[in-house]
């Protein structure tokens, strides 16, 4: 096996996934090069903690994303390495240009893989309810990996490889970056509360947050909160969303109700002290990650226990 | 301007999922089928540039038999025609199979812009939308959330993690894969669903496109081995009870965390 690491860059250093990826190459094996594309610094970096002989391709052009500008550099890379694998991670970056290089290379391509064993990767499905052993039988695989999916590497003091500048004719760029934009939290900051009360889609419709979600989150001094659907139907404003591309908080309580638990929701809130679940599917995956949980209608339980929050309180 | 819209039909997103008998799918029989809910965030961008302007809306898909509802749904919404792309052989495609079958689609078509979905609910691969645009030779953007047209081209913003945006300016033709909750998607009208009836549908076989060769089992380079529930972790602890019973429970842990 010969595997082609493409490190990311995010706001001036290389991105923790990165050295994720290099946590699993090792447990693919085999000889590891890599790549960082936009800062030959971070190039030298970043061979030295790990990632080997490191193809640096520092084009001012490559300083911020831009599909055909990255496609062709990690196709370069792929060409003067001889990788057979090429591992990236599943973020912005990486989903976007993943597949594009996959399909350049004619290879098979893995999609959001978080573990490989016998060389099968192992990927979630059904936005979390099943799970897929998948083999690529082609000569040459690219493998996007889920971020968080193993701890990272970081060989500080291996002494490392040698940087070498990427020779790359850059293509036109028919896509071009022009800024990037904060996300603006709106007033609502969820990451202070205490207790997170969030609802889900199945909360069914508007009206029943202010009716059943608000009124547990109150009778608890706490705030609430919800999943991507609610926000996309537009129930509740982005301010509330949690997740991967909302907020990433951590109360002493979460509890979610009528919400599946999605990896990008379980990324927001996964380090919660404490979670608790609310579904009326048994199967649904948040009771993996919730400490306690009750199967059941959300729109019996969750009166019921805020008449009783709000009895305790006296 | 014409618009091709890729659209899928996946398993209802309440639907009961059961392994099938060979461990490599879900069993089909007996469960409902939607369109894949970012495709219909997709459709509707399309079909908000046909209502600002000019525009011919043409919808792909890719699936048995039922798919023709799906299709049937989106003309309902407002699309113009629809191709639809039924064969046997399509069976145990990847993603790399069913791009290049839509890409044949495509060149018959010679869309200015392709919508895409960011991602089906059931594969959740993500795959397909930047392999066609390499197979079509068009700049891409995924997980957009704003479309705009300006000059020759279009002014997008992409989402990044936590929040965050990327704005980028894309040249047509180009491949745009959708957000979910970039646009509030309109429901077919009553008027919508008769005028649909008239609209075509045109049934295509891989041999049709010239892709038999690129699709199916045999062509494919990734396969699913094996599907299976996800490995049962810490599971939670499951409150049973009547609902008293239960509330009390929940009481008891919150008394428990300090936070009554
Ligand atoms: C790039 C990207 C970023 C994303 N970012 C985020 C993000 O930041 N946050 C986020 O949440 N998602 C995000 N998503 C979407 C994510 O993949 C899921 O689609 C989403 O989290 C599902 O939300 P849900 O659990 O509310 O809905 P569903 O998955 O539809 O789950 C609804 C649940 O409600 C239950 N239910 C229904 N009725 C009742 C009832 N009466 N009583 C009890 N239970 C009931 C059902 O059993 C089901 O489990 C992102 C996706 C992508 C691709
Ligand atoms: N069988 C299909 N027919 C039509 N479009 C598809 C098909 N499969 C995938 N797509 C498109 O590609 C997007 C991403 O799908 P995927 O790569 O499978 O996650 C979907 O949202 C659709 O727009």
């Amino acid at each position: 096996m010969s595997l082609l690491v493409v490190a990311e860059i995010q706001q001036g250093a290389i991105r923790e996934a990165s050295y994720e990826l290099l946590a699993f190459a090792a447990r693919i094996g085999g000889e590891v090069s890599s790549l960082v594309i936009g800062d030959a610094a971070l190039a030298s970096e970043f061979a030295k903690r790990g990632g080997g002989s490191t193809w640096s391709a520092s084009d001012a052009a490559l300083a911020n994303y831009n599909v055909d500008g990255y496609a062709a550099a990690i196709l370069a890379a792929v060409e003067a390495s001889g990788a057979d694998t090429v591992l990236i991670s599943n973020t912005p970056v990486g989903w976007d240009v993943a597949p594009r290089v996959a399909a350049a290379l004619d290879a098979g391509f893995v999609s959001d893989a978080f573990d490989v064993q016998d060389g099968r990767y192992r990927r979630r499905v059904f936005n979390g309810k099943l799970d897929a052993w998948v083999r690529s039988s082609a000569a040459k695989t690219v493998v996007s990996v889920q971020p968080g999916a193993l701890p990272a590497i970081d060989n500080q003091n291996e002494g490392g490889g040698e940087v070498k500048e990427l020779a790359l004719e850059l293509p036109k760029l028919r896509a071009r970056f022009l800024e990037t934009r904060e996300s603006d939290a709106g007033g609502v900051d969820l990451s202070q509360a205490d207790v997170i009360v969030s609802g889900g889609r199945g909360v069914g419709d508007p009206e029943k947050f202010p009716e059943v979600i608000q009124p547990l989150a109150e009778a608890l001094g706490g705030a609430m909160g919800a999943s991507r659907p609610v926000v996309d139907a537009g129930w509740l404003p982005h301010e509330y969303q949690v997740g991967s591309s909302g907020q990433v908080v951590t109360p002493k309580l979460y509890i979610a109700i009528g919400i599946s638990g999605a990896i990008q929701h379980l990324v927001g809130m996964k380090g919660s002290n404490y979670i608790i679940a609310i579904n009326k599917d048994p199967d649904a995956p948040i009771f993996e990650v919730a400490q306690l949980g009750v199967v059941g209608d959300l729109f019996e339980i969750v009166p019921a226990l805020t008449s009783a929050v709000t009895a305790a309180r006296g | 301007m014409k618009i091709l819209v890729c659209l899928k039909q996946v398993p209802h997103q309440d639907a009961r999922l059961d392994v099938n008998g060979d461990g490599t799918w879900i069993r089909e029989e007996g469960i409902k089928f939607e369109i894949n809910s970012y495709d219909t965030f997709a459709l509707e961008e399309a079909l908000r540039v046909k209502d600002a302007g000019e525009a011919e809306v043409v919808v792909a898909s890719i699936g048995p038999e039922r798919v023709s509802q799906a299709l049937r749904t989106a003309l309902g919404m407002g699309a113009d025609r629809a191709v639809h792309l039924k064969d046997d052989a399509l069976a145990g495609s990847d993603a790399l199979g069913i791009a290049q079958a839509l890409a044949a689609i495509a060149r018959e078509e010679q869309p200015d812009l392709v919508f895409t979905g960011l991602m089906s609910d059931d594969g959740n691969a993500s795959s397909v939308p930047p392999m066609l645009a390499h197979l079509l030779d068009m700049p891409h953007a995924t997980a957009v959330v704003k479309t705009e047209h300006k000059d020759a081209g279009l002014r997008i913003e992409r989402e990044l993690e936590g929040g965050a945006l990327e704005l980028v300016e894309i040249d047509l033709p180009c491949l745009i894969a959708v957000q979910s909750g970039i646009n509030q998607v309109r429901y077919a009208s009553l008027k919508g669903i008769m005028a649909a009836k008239k609209k075509p549908i045109a049934a295509k076989t891989a041999a049709d496109l010239g892709v038999a060769e690129l699709v199916g089992a045999a062509a494919a380079k990734v396969a699913i081995e094996k599907i299976e529930p996800p490995p049962k972790g810490d599971r939670a602890e499951i409150l049973e009870g009547t609902t008293d019973e239960i509330v009390a429970g929940l009481l008891g842990k919150i008394k428990e965390l300090g936070l009554l």
